[in-house]
């Protein structure tokens, strides 16, 4: 899986590589029980501090969509917990969307096309 | 005999000096994916733009030829003076003039960089990474490179004792000779492995949105440089195991000096080879490229040094020339710069000292 991080953006780095993973899992390029690199590989990889990388594993750890341990690493979750429910951040920032789309004269249709490609 | 050190140095001068022009001045620059260390742009290939760009690189591999040619006709006609100390002296600093053939090259870089800010080409500041290949891809194995090393520095342990008379199976050799060429033979040996572990360590480059031809780019081009450190290591012990017997048995200066000829045109025909099958890498996933590589221009001082204070990687690979380099900004890349400046400073003034106290032309009465 290709992670594109861009150095100009107003989002953190770490968040952009967790968004990208996040993504990676939804889509399928990422399968349950997938290995990602370790800390240090990635964030050498990258040329990034290694604690960016690792908030970005804490985070995903605390989200429930990676498991870490000392012999395996950081591995994709088996089975992710399905709450069912948009958190408010995502709301939010749904909204945000939403309202960007419809103020650029984007039709409703186009809209839920654009969800159905995504999802 | 100073004909055979002549030929020895000649050897080193001549064909290092046509390879770096033929590596960092090709005829076709705007054809490649680098032009004197700044990254092909699409604008660039327009009308106007195409015109300054064949114009900056034309006058800058004249320049590079001029200099090459040169340095050439000066190692030619040193060929035919007697070895005197300032001829001795203009050949070793022949050796070090090879460092104006990158001259052209970061002007060319600094010119092409203008260009770049003229027709309002920024960075985009992309970075990207394949999450599979992170350091997972090597192509060296490391008892290649250590079991030749090890047997080079048998070899040089051998020497030093043989030239101190602990080995008693022959007389001591005259001069400590031996000493001194086996030594300078295994620190070479001792570069080998540092700089082979570098070069398989250095970050995948991610040309495709495919992992596997990731991978298989990666994997190819770390694998030409391990076989060329492996190479290198294995004919520096086996000439370096010569050398000693050479020394102890026969003690034939002219066999000797014959041996280092013959050990300069392999190292030489090694590096050659080492680069060829890096530009067939390069030629070969050309048309696999589906993603436009980061542009990091602005980090590269004239094309040839790499400072990058965001970067926490120490090695990359080179712009100029063939191999790997260091990020100065690395406080390890900082060290490794300053020292290598040291010695080059050293180097050039132990060399006028040695001229200027006559030492220089007993080079080939001394063996």
């Amino acid at each position: 899986m290709i992670i594109k991080i861009d150095e100009y953006s107003d989002v953190p780095i770490y968040m952009q590589i967790r968004n990208q993973i996040v993504m990676g899992i939804s889509s399928g390029e990422l399968k349950g029980g997938d290995q990602l690199p370790t800390v240090r590989a990635l964030a050498l990889e990258i040329g990034i501090n290694t604690m960016t990388v690792s908030k970005t594993y804490q985070l995903l750890k605390s989200e429930g969509y990676i498991m870490t341990d000392r012999k395996n690493g950081a591995r994709v979750r088996e089975n992710i917990a399905q709450s069912g429910v948009i958190s408010d951040e995502n709301k939010t920032e749904l909204r945000r969307i939403v309202s960007e789309a419809r103020l650029s004269g984007v039709s409703k249709n186009e809209l839920k096309k654009l969800i159905d490609e995504f999802y | 005999m100073t004909w055979v050190i002549k030929l020895v140095l000649f050897i080193c001068i001549v064909p290092s000096a046509v390879l770096l022009f033929a590596i960092g001045f090709p005829k076709n620059p705007e054809k490649k994916k680098m032009i004197f260390g700044v990254r092909d742009n699409p604008k660039f290939h327009e009308d106007g733009p195409a015109v300054k760009v064949k114009a900056i690189a034309s006058s800058c591999r004249k320049s590079a030829l001029m200099i090459t040619a040169l340095i050439c006709l000066l190692s030619i006609i040193l060929m035919f003076l007697p070895a005197t100390n300032l001829t001795m002296l203009a050949w070793i600093l022949l050796v070090f003039a090879m460092l104006l053939i990158a001259v052209p090259f970061g002007k060319g870089n600094v010119e092409l960089k203008n260009l770049k800010k003229e027709l309002g080409i920024t960075r985009s500041g992309i970075v990207y990474t394949d999450l599979s290949n992170a350091n997972v891809i090597h192509s060296l194995k490391l008892p290649w490179i250590i079991l030749p090393n090890a047997i080079a520095l048998a070899g040089a342990i051998a020497a030093v004792l043989i030239d101190f008379g602990v080995f008693g199976i022959v007389p001591a050799v005259e001069k400590y000779a031996l000493t001194m060429l086996s030594l300078s033979l295994l620190i070479v040996a001792v570069l080998f492995v540092p700089i082979a572990v570098m070069m398989d360590n250095t970050r995948n480059m991610v040309i495709s949105k495919d992992s596997n031809i990731n991978a298989n780019y990666n994997r190819a081009k770390k694998k030409t440089w391990a076989d060329l450190m492996i190479a290198m290591s294995w004919t520096n012990a086996l000439f370096l195991t010569a050398f000693v017997i050479l020394f102890t048995f026969v003690n034939n200066d002219i066999i000797t000096l014959i041996g280092f000829l013959c050990y300069m045109v392999i190292i030489m025909a090694i590096v050659v080879i080492g680069a060829k099958n890096q530009k067939n890498v390069e030629n070969r996933y050309e048309r696999d490229t589906d993603l436009e590589l980061q542009d990091d221009d602005d980090n590269w001082i004239l094309g040839m040094f790499y400072y990058n204070p965001n970067d926490t990687r120490l090695n990359v690979e080179k712009r100029f020339g063939y191999g790997g380099t260091v990020n100065i900004a690395h406080p390890a890349g900082k060290v490794i710069m300053i020292v290598s400046a040291l010695l080059v400073i050293f180097s050039i003034a132990f060399v006028i000292w040695s001229a200027a106290t006559g030492h220089l032309e007993n080079i080939g009465s001394g063996i």
